[in-house]
């Protein structure tokens, strides 16, 4: 209850470091916010709401509320298209910034996925479409020179797993195959699923689970956590959109959403047909439908079934600087190479930087960071 | 709206009241404590000693009885040596569950053979049993699990960590029968495929195992893979258990007038309590470990120094309107309101300010911050007659979802109908049926209600009044003369833009 003082970097600007950076302002902690993309959220900020005549509590509207409060906080000051450049940790911690060079011409006008993303728009390289008010010059932003701080929170997220990489399922051939981000972002700007090869609504629609995640093949032998929640909550909202649709869920083993799963596993039941058996392979057919191959349960040869758009359920990988950042800060990886976060030398990880989770894990789990971070000032000062 | 809004400092105590003394309900106390904060840790069985000294301990005390509010709360706390009142500015309840054998699920009664999950955790903490299991040809241990109950990744970890402790003992070896594998948590996936590297055999039958229980014990299952009858007939069978909620934990949210979840669990099921909140400021929930440290921060959040700086007009009850109907004290969805002097009062440190009561009570006694009749009359005044062309369309759209949404829509240049205009309402729970009946007096052709799904209220049940208000001033309007369909409900989330502008656009149409 004393007044605490101090500085804490947050790297990330998804849920996790949003969450970690308002906590610590809540404690009276300055933060200096560092995120590498032009806007804030990470990739929760661009999931669409899954409500269908109830919540299902998948929190995408949490990101929402969390940006508005960190925007508005003037504690925590926000440095965007930003990365780290080096670390000199002979006294505290001396971090060098440095703009992000990705070229983001291609981009032209980026809209940032809230409102509450400042600057609404970025304008790139060779823009033909009128800059819109507010948009700002993508070569001003970022921030370059040396910032001094007494704790760092690493909360640098995850990858999305490379659907390309199950190359039978035909992602990036088939357009019509797409990944539950892509899906997330297609509700999001269409508000309701559409085909990407015709715009129009799917009547006939697939989900593949544990694409990535569970594949002792790749190495990867780790539940993504929140494929089974985000499948099941889409497969709802389509029924509820269109109670004529057909819905199936291709899957090994079904796992929780949090509270109340039973009745909530009970009721999609009733609406989503689930098989048990991840299917080998898909192709294109006519109308831009898709063959699936699998092996059905009750049955001991191969079936065919035909959609109208296939979902892949990708996982979440271990984010794409984690080596990096490891070498950066010091942190060791885990065997699955995420972040081990039991480091504690004013160095913390938060969110799925240091293994898979939904928002609600992230945001619980960045409020104990932030805890311990503040713990850390005061026992180092 | 009101331009100033005068703050008050209300004084508030700084003691804070733990009740549960499970790993969660020690590790929350010790967080308190660590924020600087005095902590009494009650528990209706025994209390291990906690490593602050700053931490006083009540072991079998129960909470008889909570009066007060947020920053006062007026406690009566009972144990065999008599009740003792206590004040405390903020309670942390950290419920502990109970768990029980589901050998009934499998038609099976437990005796030496067939024993519960927690029995088995016992017997493998023995040495000279484990010492039985391994010797000679070695015992078979089977694990029932996921067919009693859907189960949960701690349950899936206790039995995944028991198969791989018998699977090693010497000659023993370990079976899993599994409905859903609930490997999602962190280190489950690997020690699945560690345990079945090591060789526990794991069935995934899609029917409940059909067991015998006689002199021997036998479970027979269909087996999808090899696609026959496969018959086992184990020493041990070890049952799954269910976490039951008990009637402790039901009758302590009662007295502290926090709600549950559907199952009975604290708190509810609502994204706006996670992690740590309840329906009631001041009132934490630490369900988990990883709960505790987010306890400890609102607490310092709430508590801070001592004095809490608030609005002053949060909600005001005219003295000279209240007929004390307690109407007000039934509808508040954070227990914020309390009797003094004969009339409701609505502590400004408890309140929410979603302005439910002030609609719900009948002699509109209540007047909500800056969102009072007269403020939120002049904004529908002020809507409709800004619109120019047609259909003019007043939206009373919920701060927390819609006035999000449409502030967005506006904001990304989405499509919105001319006439269209927003009206900001802290809760939808707050749009009286006479704010509706006067934007059509004013000339609007539709009025939309815009609230947040049900489930997501942040009041918890605001957006189920407005809608219930909604219907039935449709019925009215057809009485009246005028198209039930000029009045809608609809909810829709504050990351929707795209939806809210569809949403709109095809009311307008329908006009």
């Amino acid at each position: 209850m004393k007044s605490q003082s101090g500085k804490v970097m947050v790297v990330g600007g998804g849920i996790a470091g949003l969450t970690a950076a308002w906590e610590l302002a809540r404690q009276n902690v300055s933060v200096e916010l560092v995120e590498k993309s032009c806007f804030l959220g990470g990739y929760s900020i661009g999931y669409t709401c899954k409500a269908t005549d109830t919540c299902q509590q998948c929190g995408a509207c949490s990101v929402e509320k969390m940006l508005k409060n960190v925007v508005g906080e003037p504690l925590i000051n926000v440095h965007l298209r930003t990365e780290i450049g080096s670390l000199d940790r002979s006294d505290g911690f001396k971090i060098s910034l440095k703009k992000n060079c990705e070229d983001m011409a291609e981009a032209l006008v980026l809209k940032g996925f809230s409102r509450h993303n400042a600057p609404l728009y970025v304008r790139g390289k060779g823009v033909t479409e009128a800059a819109p008010e507010g948009a700002v010059d993508i070569e001003k932003m970022g921030s370059e020179g040396d910032i001094n701080v007494d704790a760092v929170i690493v909360a640098t997220g995850f990858t999305p797993f490379d659907a390309e990489i199950k190359g039978t399922y035909g992602y990036g051939k088939w357009e019509n195959v797409i990944t539950g981000l892509e899906f997330e972002n297609i509700v999001r700007e269409n508000a309701g699923i559409v085909r990407p090869s015709d715009g129009k609504r799917p009547e006939k629609v697939a989900f593949i689970q544990c694409v990535g995640s569970r594949d002792e093949r790749l190495g990867n032998l780790w539940c993504s956590e929140v494929c089974c929640p985000y499948a099941m909550r889409m497969a709802g909202t389509i029924k509820h959109d269109n109670p004529d649709a057909e819905v199936s869920i291709f899957y090994i083993d079904v796992q929780n959403t949090g509270k109340e799963f039973p009745v909530f596993y009970e009721k999609i039941r009733e609406n989503v047909r689930f098989v048990r058996t991840i299917p080998v392979d898909i192709y294109p057919t006519e109308n831009d439908g898709l063959k699936l191959r699998h092996m059905a349960e009750d049955e001991g040869s191969p079936s065919f079934e035909e959609f109208d758009m296939v979902v892949l359920s990708v996982g979440l990988m271990p984010g794409a600087d984690s080596k990096i950042v490891s070498e950066t800060f010091d942190i060791p990886l885990t065997v699955d190479g995420f972040l081990d976060d039991s480091v504690d030398s004013g160095v913390f990880v938060a969110g799925t930087a240091a293994g898979p989770g939904t928002i609600a894990g992230s945001m619980a789990g960045a409020g104990k960071i932030a805890f311990d971070a503040v713990k850390y000032l005061g026992g180092a000062k | 709206m009101a331009e100033t809004t005068d703050m008050i400092e209300v004084t508030i105590n700084k003691d804070v009241l733990v009740i549960g003394c499970g790993a969660q309900g020690l590790e929350s106390a010790e967080a308190v404590a660590a924020k600087g904060y005095k902590v009494v840790l009650v528990d209706d069985g025994d209390v291990p000693a906690p490593a602050s000294a700053d931490i006083e301990v009540m072991a079998n005390t129960t909470v008889e009885s909570l009066a007060g509010m947020t920053g006062d709360f007026r406690t009566c706390l009972a144990n065999g040596s008599g009740r003792s009142d206590r004040t405390f500015g903020a309670i942390v309840v950290a419920p502990k569950y109970g768990l029980a054998p589901l050998n009934e699920a499998y038609g099976l009664a437990l005796d030496d053979k067939v024993v519960s999950m927690t029995q088995m955790e016992a017997l493998l903490g023995d040495a000279a049993f484990k010492k039985t299991l391994g010797q000679g040809e070695g015992k078979t241990i089977a694990f029932v699990s996921g067919f009693g109950q859907e189960g949960d990744p701690a349950a899936t970890s206790r039995v995944l960590e028991a198969a791989l402790t018998v699977q090693k003992l010497g000659n023993a070896r370990a079976y899993i029968y599994a409905n859903n594998v609930k490997v999602g948590a962190r280190g489950l996936e690997r020690l699945f495929t560690l345990g079945r590297n090591e060789g526990v055999v794991c069935f995934k039958p899609l029917e409940k195992p059909a067991i015998e229980q006689g002199d021997t014990l036998k479970i027979v299952i269909n087996d999808p893979v090899v696609r026959e009858d496969v018959a086992l007939e184990p020493d041990y069978i070890v049952v799954e258990e269910e976490v039951v909620v008990g009637r402790a934990n039901l009758d302590l949210a009662e007295t502290l007038r926090i709600d549950t979840d559907l199952d009975g669990f604290i708190p509810s099921n609502n994204v706006h309590r996670f992690p740590a909140n309840s329906n009631r400021e001041g009132i934490f929930v630490a369900s988990t470990l990883e709960d505790a440290p987010n306890v400890a921060l609102r607490v310092a959040d709430l508590l801070a120094s001592g004095v809490k700086s608030v609005a002053a007009n949060a909600a005001v009850v005219d003295e000279t309107k209240c007929t004390i109907c307690l109407t007000c004290y039934r509808c508040c969805p954070h227990g914020a309101i309390f009797w003094e002097n004969g009339i409701a009062a609505i502590s400004p440190v408890a309140c929410q300010g979603c302005g439910i009561c002030a609609s719900e009570c009948p002699m509109d006694a209540i007047q909500i911050g800056d969102f009072t009749d007269d403020a939120l009359k002049a904004d529908i005044e002020g809507a409709v007659a800004s619109v120019s062309g047609t259909p003019s369309i007043v939206a009373f759209c919920c701060q927390n979802s819609a006035l999000e949404a449409g502030e967005a829509a506006k904001a990304f240049d989405t499509e919105l109908p001319q006439g269209f205009r927003m009206i900001q309402v802290p809760c939808a729970g707050k749009v009286d049926v006479e704010f509706i009946m006067k934007a059509f007096v004013e000339g609007a052709d539709g009025v939309m209600v815009a609230a947040c799904h049900e489930g997501n209220c942040k009041a918890e049940r605001g957006s189920t009044f407005a809608k219930w208000r909604v219907e039935e001033i449709r019925k009215r309007l057809e009485t009246i003369g005028l198209s039930k369909d000029r009045l809608i409900f609809t909810t829709i989330a504050s990351n929707m833009a795209e939806e809210f502008s569809m949403k709109v656009r095809m009311f307008a149409e329908k006009l």
